[in-house]
């Protein structure tokens, strides 16, 4: 207990007057206050005789004991008193509250409509996205093993290259495909299951399949997975077995809708056997239920990965590895095991090196976009954004309530004031004002709930998804719960801190002027409104724009009347296919037909030494003068000899194919520009080139067209004429005007030649548009947060508008006498408003400008962002608020001063 | 009177309080205390007995003046009231009566 220092001389006594100090305050907190002074006297003085006595150590010693004869319950007990400070939650007080709030929002509907219809605003937001994030999160998350499953992705690096893709390696060997994790199983003991998956519908080359049954013809997308699917996956089977489902390599499984489509009931389906694509029969195994909307693999078959291999056709190079470890395993160490199980299995000598990863299957979804050769963002960035931007609305929201409140103190002074000399503490003040605020935000939780309510099916038309009503689950009430209280604390918390630092004196005396702080930050929150109302404005005419440029941007070819047709069933013979372009070209509303080994708006296929395929001892594309270790990754593709004519592309330099040339469907090539650049070739008419075992001349030279959507710069493209491929799509031009006639005809054609398939055909620039789909959502979505986020602001304006014009009657009277006009007086309202919408457009022009900059990245062909688009909508913010402004000021400038001076 | 309504600590404050009079506050009467009986007395227990025995009327007490040892706070003097005199007065004849009627050879067997 002794302290290291010595203790000071008392100045009048000489002597040191240190009594502990802790203890005494100890003792301040546990005596009753009437007897304080006497006990801490009494024990001081003790103290002070003891020192004199028996020295210092001893003293304190005593001191102690002395102390605890202090702990008793005369000493601890308060006294009581006639005038009590009542505990500020009593009924009473409560009531009272309840009571003084509910006047206020009854006396001023207009404040109080701003505020409510303000905050539901910002919390419809909040609570839409809300929902939609715990959508998007609850996407792949129902699976029982759900911990336990991984997504394998490869790493590829090369040196200064690294590139990243899902899916595990596979080697060509004598003609089959072998897949190196298949037995990995064996040798990695922490891995449970390994599963294969394609879909058959996956671009370049996949599509619905068609299965028949009798005169039953259906096309269906589906994919192909190997045995442990189900054993792995919680999809319910309705009928089969989870281990015999996909055993059969005759087998399939179907969903419920399919078997209902072909054979009434999931029961009825097992066993019966359904015609594929007209050339192969698979036996029904298993029927499992509809797939949730919360998969993200969509199939309505499941055929097996035996069959795959051996029968038929891939949709594209890749395919999906998933992976099942035990549950104690720990996904790094399996990371490890499985890439010394691979590596010596890979090919040598590529300059390549490939790495297994894994990632938790649930994460697949939102984090799927590949950086430096890990998943890293993806749909994420969306979620992230949209939460962002919701949030953003709420404050906006909530900066309203703080300033209307904040403005309208000078009603609730007098109250404060007569509160705190009634004895009121700033402690009940401040829980007085949140409470306030809370029962607004309540308020306005209730017109949430109605509108959500209300806009649930257009929210879910808008967005995509099949949300059902959240009103049963206990999570949304939560969620709305915890919204409002927050919403309700934000908003309260500076109307709270500032009303109850009022001085009671100089309110009652009738002097309240705020402070130059309070004045700043009032206006701080005006301007950070705008700001984001700007933002969002910019985000708005950029991503419009950005949508419309994609849309109208001409591609290189015409896309207006042009559709296509898969070639399949008979059609995949050159007789049969020559035989459908000649009698289609005859009939009435078809301008021209011929073919292309892809659909021209969606090239997929690109041949690149990294494209992680076996066969990269060689590459696919030679050309004369090729230097080594070159790579281009060139997208090549057959047409027919009409091709170029049909899609209206421009030859810069040679010619295009001709029939009359008896060579040009065996030795003829053309490439684009793009192609031209980056093979290096000075004068490349007349110089060979070669595709795989296809050997020819370059004849002409086409100019740029796009072949994919504008995220992608145009590749390298090279073409031949090939008529006898048997896949790819046909390609018809309709006359214009003439569509139905020509779909008639096309039908008839159809039917005749290829009776085992449905008709079934695509337009060009609609398929061309759904490429562009969630920019789309993007920019709605940030339509409507425009209008939101503007919407709240200028009601919050008009509110302090309304405020300062009520405020100020007399002041217009007054100038109006001495002769003001009204455009003066509407000049004087206007001028403070539109400043701080001023800054607010400084400031945030530059942090509109990086952010959509970044949005643009992901585009190859972007617009620019021009000066102008801040102009406008700076001029936007800048025209809404003199609306709203002015709306008020004109009325009260209007106003007869005889009226407004009359009154005192 | 009834013996309880005195105990004998209270006693013995009430005495020191008619001692120390006008100078009678809680530190002096444990120190005097201390002195007479050769035992640590605490402050906390006189100022507990005080409060009893002014609840029972037989100390009356007023505030005192600051001094710079109890750190400027004041102190509370006690004064015995004429009800506590006579209850004292009471309790020394019972004692005296008893003491008288001991018999001789009994006190001298105990010196």
């Amino acid at each position: 207990m002794k302290s290291s220092q010595t203790p000071k001389p008392n100045r009048r006594t000489g002597m040191p007057d240190h009594a502990p100090r802790w203890p005494d305050r100890l003792l301040t907190w546990l005596i009753a206050p009437h007897l304080r002074e006497e006990v801490l006297g009494d024990l001081h003085e003790r103290y002070q005789l003891r020192v004199q006595r028996l020295g210092e150590a001893k003293a304190r010693r005593r001191y102690w004991r002395d102390l605890l004869a202090y702990v008793r319950l005369s000493m601890i007990k308060r006294q009581s008193s006639d005038y009590p400070t009542p505990f500020f939650l009593t009924p009473g007080m409560l009531r009272n509250y309840v009571k003084i709030a509910f006047r206020n929002l009854v006396k001023n509907p207009v404040f109080s409509a701003i505020n409510v219809i303000g905050l539901a605003l910002g919390m419809i937001c909040c609570l839409f996205i809300f929902l939609w994030v715990q959508d998007e999160e609850s996407v792949d998350t129902f699976h029982a093993n759900g911990k336990n499953l991984y997504t394998a992705y490869q790493t590829f690096s090369s040196p200064g290259k690294v590139d990243g893709k899902y899916g595990t390696p596979m080697r060509v060997v004598n003609q089959r495909a072998v897949f190196l994790l298949e037995d990995v199983k064996s040798a990695v003991p922490e891995v449970q299951n390994t599963v294969f998956y394609a879909t058959g519908y996956e671009l370049p080359w996949g599509h619905p399949e068609t299965f028949q049954t009798g005169e039953k013809k259906f096309k269906l997308e589906g994919s192909r997975a190997s045995r442990d699917f189900f054993k792995m996956f919680s999809y319910p089977l309705i009928a089969g077995h989870a281990e015999t489902a996909l055993n059969d390599i005759g087998g399939m499984a179907i969903s419920r809708k399919m078997a209902e489509l072909f054979f009434g009931s999931p029961q009825n389906a097992l066993g019966k056997s359904l015609r594929y694509e007209n050339k192969l029969d698979f036996r029904v195994t298993a029927v499992f239920e509809n797939l949730p909307v919360q998969s993200s693999l969509k199939f309505d078959f499941l055929l097996t990965w035996e069959a795959q291999k051996s029968k038929l056709e891939w949709a594209s190079n890749d395919f999906r590895t998933y992976v099942q470890l035990a549950e104690t395993a720990d996904p790094k160490t399996v990371e490890t095991k499985i890439n010394r199980f691979l590596q010596p299995r890979l090919a040598r000598n590529t300059g390549v090196t490939t790495q297994i990863g894994l990632q938790p299957f649930g994460e697949q979804y939102l984090h799927g976009n590949f950086v430096n050769g890990k998943p890293d963002g993806g749909r994420i960035e969306y979620v992230r954004i949209f939460s962002g931007v919701a949030l953003f609305i709420l404050l906006i929201a909530c900066i309203n309530f703080m300033n209307l409140a904040t403005a309208r103190s000078v009603k609730r002074a007098k109250e404060v004031g007569v509160r705190k000399v009634l004895g009121s503490t700033r402690g009940h003040l401040i829980g007085q004002f949140f409470g306030e605020a809370l029962l607004l935000a309540f308020l306005a939780m209730l017109v949430t709930l109605l509108l959500v309510t209300l806009f649930m099916p257009l929210f879910n038309a808008f967005t995509g998804k099949q949300i059902a009503s959240p009103l049963t689950q206990p999570s949304f009430w939560v969620s709305l719960l915890g919204l409002t209280v927050f919403t309700g604390t934000i908003a309260g918390s500076y109307p709270a801190l500032f009303l109850s630092s009022l001085q009671p004196v100089r309110i009652l005396k009738g002097v309240l002027r705020f402070t130059q702080s309070a004045i700043w930050f009032r206006q701080g929150l005006t301007v950070f409104q705008f700001g984001l109302a700007i933002i969002l404005l910019v985000a708005t005419i950029v991503v419009s724009r950005q949508t419309r440029y994609v849309q109208d941007t001409h591609l290189g070819y015409d896309r207006e009347n042009l559709l296509y047709v898969r070639i399949e069933g008979e059609l995949m013979t050159q007789r049969n296919y020559l035989l459908f372009k000649e009698q289609v070209s005859r009939m009435p509303g078809i301008a021209l037909v011929d073919r292309s080994s892809e659909a021209p708006h969606v090239m997929g296929f690109v041949v690149d030494a990294n494209d992680g395929a076996a066969n990269t001892s060689q590459d696919a594309i030679n050309w004369e003068g090729k230097e080594k270790n070159v790579s281009v990754g060139f997208k090549p593709t057959s047409v027919g000899f009409d091709f170029v004519k049909l899609m209206n592309l421009k030859v810069a330099q040679g010619r295009d194919f001709s029939r009359a040339n008896a060579t040009d469907s065996t030795d003829a090539f053309l490439v684009n520009e793009e192609a031209v650049k980056q093979m290096g070739l000075k004068k490349p008419i007349g110089k060979w080139i070669s595709a795989w075992q296809k050997k020819g001349h370059i004849i002409g030279i086409l100019k740029d067209y796009h072949t994919h959507s504008l995220h992608e710069p145009i590749k390298p493209l090279v073409m031949d004429v090939k008529e006898y491929e048997y896949f790819g799509v046909i390609l018809v031009r309709t006359e214009a005007g003439k569509t139905k006639e020509a779909l008639a005809s096309l039908g008839k054609v159809y039917k005749e030649l290829n009776p085992n398939y449905p008709f079934a055909y695509q337009f060009i620039d609609q398929e061309y548009e759904k490429l562009y789909r969630s920019e789309e959502v993007m920019a709605k979505l940030s339509n409507v947060f425009a209008v939101l986020a503007i919407l709240i602001s200028c009601l919050g304006l008009l509110g302090l508008v309304m405020f300062s014009t009520e405020q100020r009657t007399k002041e217009i009277g007054i100038r109006k006498v001495l002769g003001a006009s009204v455009s003066q007086i509407i000049m004087l309202f206007s001028r403070d408003f539109l400043r701080l919408v001023w800054i607010a457009i400084l400031i945030a022009s530059p942090i509109a400008w990086y952010a959509m900059n970044q949005w643009l990245q992901s585009f190859a062909y972007k617009i620019d962002i021009a000066w102008w688009i801040f102009a406008a909508s700076g001029f936007g913010a800048l025209a809404v608020t003199l609306l709203t402004v002015s709306f008020q000021s004109i009325k009260a400038a209007l106003m007869n001063p005889v009226k407004s001076l009359r009154s005192e | 009177m009834r013996r309880s309504d005195l105990g004998e600590f209270e006693e013995v404050v009430l005495l020191a309080v008619a001692v120390l009079v006008p100078k009678a506050y809680s530190v002096m009467i444990a120190e005097e205390l201390e002195r007479e009986t050769g035992q640590t007395v605490s402050t906390g227990a006189v100022h507990a007995a005080l409060q009893r025995l002014e609840q029972k009327g037989y100390v009356t007490s007023v505030l005192g003046e600051a001094t710079a040892e109890r750190g400027g706070r004041r102190k509370r003097l006690f004064t015995v009231s004429a009800l506590g005199g006579r209850v004292l007065t009471e309790v020394r004849s019972v004692r005296n009566r008893l003491w008288d009627r001991i018999v001789p050879p009994t006190l001298l067997e105990w010196s």
